[in-house]
């Protein structure tokens, strides 16, 4: 195997859909604030992730458990039980940003391996080194605005692991930076690990179409037959200058499947699959793609094309290699 | 419902479907979500302080509605027809082929909504949460019938391969499948 693919598991089911549709690695969090994706419904119990484990290891697959929450100033119990337990489920590496996550990983949980998250936004040689010489970090999540040279570079810079992400929903913000979320529904992806809190989020519809709302705030509005985005600020559809336009970035989705070559020949260890909140549809179907591109490429492919095999699934029926490719630098 | 959507069914098995407006769906499905509540509890566990909440499900090529709360042992399912007037604390709306495809994890909810394949108002945390508490439920045919064993898999087999066909049949969009 030449590059690991770490698929998302929201759920159980969704675990086990990526684990039989050929992903290497699967990562989820617990159903509390400590990962970045704690939506009602969502995630683990302890019990459901010691499972989780049993199964893919069975199959010969890995478990990163994300704890990728930056934790509260005095109050750190729920980071430290979800450490302890993902070490207990046998987890195979534990993906973090938080300084003091990560001291109490490195100084109580010295078998686990620590994986940097992408909300550490870590994207110099010296952030990086850091982060590796304090902790003993072994692999960093790369955050997406870094172009393919760039991310050669810091490759031949750094002695870790790195994993970068190649399709799905595209946070165009630095990650774990990012209060755009925080200014209109006061929760985070950062602090409380979600991006939009659902309670906050309302559609209505009228004659003109569907309208977006976030915590009373309309950032979007779509005709009949539009495709539709995430109801995020970043692609939020505002009035600036007399123009109505995504000020920030278009609904659209991350595809860098033809660059998988590319990314391996920069060094890339691992490529990250984006959508623990999506259905098991949707993981089953990335995972079989990407998990086939990764195998042509192993084959002697240079690319491979999956943007259309995906179409359906992307955010606003639009794909983009992002950051990868810098044409509108 | 003279207009005709992608994935709706067509007029003929809109007319065929009509009498299942005055069956005793709702006893029944009542019956059905109490029964799988029993077997798997866990995934009204997931779905936590959501269950106490109404889901109004309505199919958009049929003539009826369901009202769903999903309580666990206590959950209720309503069938209603669909010119009553109901509140609920969250709406969903869409052919009633795709609507079956979110239920078995066919589809995918977020993909629908981005292609505009269904439609949703209300509450969305109660929604959300509905939504990946029925994802890890790994729902089956046989699971509303109450079935298990060989016959069990002989019920998921044909309705899972009669779905198949209908969504064919019909143009319902299909995972990956630009719309």
């Amino acid at each position: 195997m030449s590059i690991e693919l770490v698929c998302p598991a929201g759920t159980p089911s969704a675990l086990r859909a990526a684990v039989e549709a050929g992903a290497h690695s699967v990562y989820c969090g617990f159903r509390d604030e400590t990962n970045a994706r704690n939506f009602p419904g969502l995630n683990f119990s302890p019990d459901e992730l010691v499972e989780g484990v049993r199964f893919a290891h069975a199959h010969g697959a890995k478990v990163l458990v994300a704890i990728n929450t930056f934790a509260k100033a005095g109050a750190m119990d729920a980071w430290k039980a979800a450490l302890a337990n993902a070490e207990t489920a046998g987890a195979d590496a534990v993906i973090l940003a938080d300084l003091a996550v990560l001291d109490h990983a490195a100084t109580h949980h010295p078998n686990l391996r620590l994986h940097l998250s992408v909300q550490a936004a870590a994207a110099t040689p010296e952030a990086i080194a850091f982060y590796a010489d304090t902790f003993g970090v072994k692999r960093i999540v790369m955050p997406r605005v870094l172009s393919v040279e760039e991310i050669a570079k810091l490759n031949a810079a750094i002695n870790v692991e790195t994993e970068a992400f190649v399709f799905g929903g595209l946070c165009p913000m630095t990650e774990g930076r990012c209060s755009l979320s925080s200014y209109a529904t006061g929760k985070s992806p950062n602090l409380t690990g979600v991006c939009s809190p659902p309670e906050h989020v309302a559609y209505t519809e009228d004659k003109d179409g569907t309208a977006t709302r976030l915590a009373g705030f309309t950032i979007d509005r779509f005709g009949a037959g539009e495709q539709a985005g995430y109801p995020t600020l970043c692609k939020g559809r505002f009035v600036a200058g007399g123009k109505t336009s995504y000020l920030f970035e278009d609904p659209v989705s991350l595809n860098a499947a033809s660059l998988i070559a590319a990314l391996a020949k920069a060094g890339v260890t691992a490529l990250k699959i984006e959508g623990r909140q999506r259905g098991k549809g949707y993981v089953a179907e990335v995972v079989r793609t990407f998990r086939a591109a990764v195998e042509a490429i192993d084959a002697g492919r240079t690319e491979v094309e999956v943007g259309r095999l995906l179409a359906g699934l992307v955010e606003g029926g639009r794909q983009t290699s992002g950051a990868y490719k810098k044409a509108w630098r | 419902m003279a207009e005709h959507f992608r994935g709706e069914l067509p007029r003929l098995l809109r007319l065929l479907a009509a009498p299942a407006g005055f069956l005793p769906l709702g006893p029944a499905l009542t019956l059905a979500v109490r029964r799988f509540a029993r077997r798997k509890p866990a995934v009204f566990d997931r779905l936590g302080e959501y269950g106490k909440c109404s889901f109004l499900i309505e199919p958009s090529d049929l003539d009826i509605s369901f009202l769903m709360v999903p309580d666990g042992s206590r959950a209720e399912v309503k069938c209603l027809r669909r010119r009553a007037s109901q509140t609920a604390d969250v709406t969903v709306r869409g052919p009633l082929l795709v609507l079956l495809g979110l239920l078995d994890g066919t589809f995918d909810g977020d993909a629908l909504f981005f292609n505009r394949a269904i439609s949703v108002s209300g509450r969305t945390d109660a929604l959300v949460a509905l939504r990946n508490a029925i994802e890890d439920a790994e729902l089956t045919p046989a699971d509303f019938v109450g079935a298990t064993g060989g016959l069990g898999r002989l019920v998921d087999r044909s309705v899972i391969g009669g779905l198949g066909l209908a969504r064919r049949f019909t143009g319902s969009p299909i995972p990956g499948d630009p719309s």
